[in-house]
């Protein structure tokens, strides 16, 4: 692959650049090429509907959505200037700022992608021993600990945190009581198959893909664990958002055209119909398009309408890139210690959260911006999230490293 | 540096790619499918680099198994793409694994294989004196608390209070931290 910097002027590849000449003091965007990473999943919908429904022209920029194969192929490409922005896990900007993991890069989340749509699943061989809920799940473990193994999709990504915090709920350590793998999510409900995993978390269609294919079935959607959590973010190097700050904004505005057009339910339909394509998540759309338009079944019976279900827009309040949504994965770093000390809680998500180009972007276009730079979140079982004393939230779990 | 595990699916390309490493004198310890990777065949390989391709999506997998594991944190060759050295330098200099083309041949993978390695070393040096100075700051936060409990609680002055610490940690062969934590810890189990 070529892993070209176009920041650099003297960069040979920096045929996209062109454009910036002549436009210092205007609002026009530095490029027009924008190219943005994304992984085949459903709530990768807004990058590839901001290009096929051509948000992005409005705008004076042309998105070019570029397939991943991992989330560490998506983090190499945005820190070497490979791929400009990127649909990423929340958790994960945070960790590559923080360096967790080796590699260091000062990082910027634009806004956020969406809420909710992601799942937590058993594999089938644990129906067979009773097992279809999280009590039933603590009882099993508490019998046999170390004996079974989770997945998620990275280690500080969104998915390892909705299991962490899903298995501690019912009394269960992630960190001693089971194994935890990490899974590429396209591969999820094969492993489970093979009975070398006990249960994964990972973003839809790939619950829904496991109980068609009867592999796995749900215990929990990510919305049971928080209600409208954040998920998806689009992510960027700090030092794209200092060098192209116009490309920037028009990307953001792109991006919420696409996220109201998406959350317009009459559109939804024709959303799941375009993201299936080979090019894109590769997945039938009757897979996608369930639990997309809120129709959840479990696969052991039940099947019920999910008010919550994938979230794009919801007024403007999904993408706004609230403080609290990001300080509160700094909290669970430090509580399962891949943070060992407290760091700067609302600091570091003032240097990540973009929140003024945001306003900027969403004011041009009419979107609705929250009054409160934090906002107040109730998960499951334990005391509410505001943001104000995050120090004090990251020690109140009793399950933790 | 001469140690190298292949991980592909491709059962032809990691054939080609083996005899042209055992070409330039390279020792390939192992060609791994990427469903057998795991903690136990990572560290069962002891290779001191770890080629992979760009596509595949096991490369999470590979990550986390390093992330867990500081002894099993490798340097990694990314194949996959054009040849192109300038890219191959911006990532290295980013930090970033190796991006370099599958068609590449044995003696010039060999000179990245060097470059790769050597850049991996000098990261995980700068990682590692980072963590050491955030670990010495830590400890000077704990022992100054400790410090101020036994001003307080006992009346000593600071001198006083530092040499106390300093000789029960000689005699006891204990860190200061160590000593500065127990007293923190006595202090709150008293319930102040």
């Amino acid at each position: 692959m070529i892993c070209v910097s176009s920041y650099s002027p003297s960069s040979p590849n920096a045929i996209m650049a062109d454009s910036a000449k002549g436009n210092i003091g205007s609002d026009a965007p530095e490029l027009r090429g924008v190219k943005v990473g994304f992984i085949p999943l459903t709530d990768c919908a807004s990058v590839i509907i901001a290009s096929v429904m051509k948000f992005d022209e409005k705008y004076g920029i042309k998105i070019i959505p570029v397939k991943q194969p991992s989330w560490s192929a998506v983090r190499d490409k945005i820190v070497c200037g490979e791929l400009h922005a990127a649909h990423m896990l929340y958790g994960m900007v945070y960790g590559v700022h923080l360096g967790i993991g080796g590699l260091q890069k000062d990082m910027a989340v634009l806004m956020t992608i969406n809420n909710n749509g992601q799942g937590i699943s058993l594999a089938r061989h644990l129906e067979d021993k009773g097992v279809c809920d999280g009590s039933a799940l603590a009882r099993l473990i508490k019998a046999q600990p170390g004996e079974y193994t989770f997945a998620h999709t990275y280690p500080t990504g969104t998915h390892a945190m909705w299991l962490y915090y899903w298995l501690a709920h019912y009394g269960i350590n992630p960190l001693s009581d089971i194994s935890t793998i990490t899974v590429p999510p396209t591969q999820m409900a094969a492993n489970a198959r093979v009975a070398s995993m006990d249960g994964f978390c990972v973003g839809e269609p790939w619950n829904a893909r496991g109980i068609l294919k009867k592999t796995s079935f749900s215990v929990a959607s990510s919305q049971d664990i928080w209600p409208d959590h954040p998920e998806k973010v689009l992510g960027c190097s700090a030092e794209f958002v200092r060098q192209y700050p116009n490309t920037a904004r028009a990307l953001v505005m792109a991006m919420l055209d696409a996220a109201k057009y998406i959350d317009s339910r009459a559109n939804r339909a024709k959303v799941a119909e375009i993201i299936s394509d080979k090019s894109y998540v590769d997945a039938p759309v009757d897979v996608i398009a369930g639990r997309f338009l809120g129709s959840y079944q479990d696969g052991l019976g039940k099947e019920w309408h999910d008010p919550n279900h994938i979230k794009f827009f919801n007024d403007g309040k999904v993408p706004f890139p609230y403080l609290s949504d990001g300080m509160w994965f700094l909290t669970q770093f430090k509580r399962w210690g891949l943070l060992k000390e407290d760091p700067d809680y609302l600091e570091i998500a003032h240097q990540i959260n973009q929140i003024e180009l945001y306003k900027q972007a969403a004011s041009g276009i009419n979107v609705p911006v929250p009054d409160n730079e934090m906002r107040r979140s109730v998960l499951m079982g334990d005391a509410p999230w505001d943001g104000s004393d995050p120090k004090q939230y990251a020690a109140s779990f009793k399950v933790r490293a | 540096m001469k140690r190298i595990l292949i991980i592909d699916d491709l059962v032809d390309r990691a054939a080609w790619l083996k005899a042209s490493l055992e070409l330039a004198e390279y020792d390939v310890v192992g060609v791994l499918a990427w469903e057998l990777v795991n903690e136990y065949s990572i560290q069962a390989a002891s290779a001191d680099v770890i080629i992979v391709d760009a596509n595949a999506p096991g490369r999470d997998t590979l990550e986390q198994i390093s992330l867990m594991s500081t002894t099993l944190e490798k340097p990694v060759v990314v194949l996959g793409g054009q040849k192109d050295s300038h890219s191959i330098q911006v990532a290295m200099r980013a930090g970033v694994s190796a991006y370099v083309a599958h068609t590449i041949q044995g003696e010039d993978l060999s000179g990245i294989i060097q470059v790769a390695a050597a850049r991996f070393a000098e990261h995980k040096r700068l990682r590692d004196e980072l963590k050491e100075a955030r670990n010495q700051l830590v400890e000077r936060k704990l022992v100054d608390q400790a410090k101020a409990i036994l001003m307080v609680d006992h009346g000593y002055s600071e001198a006083d209070a530092y040499k106390r610490m300093r000789s029960m940690a000689m005699s006891r062969s204990k860190r200061m931290a160590e000593i500065a934590d127990a007293i923190i810890l006595a202090k709150e189990l008293s319930g102040a």
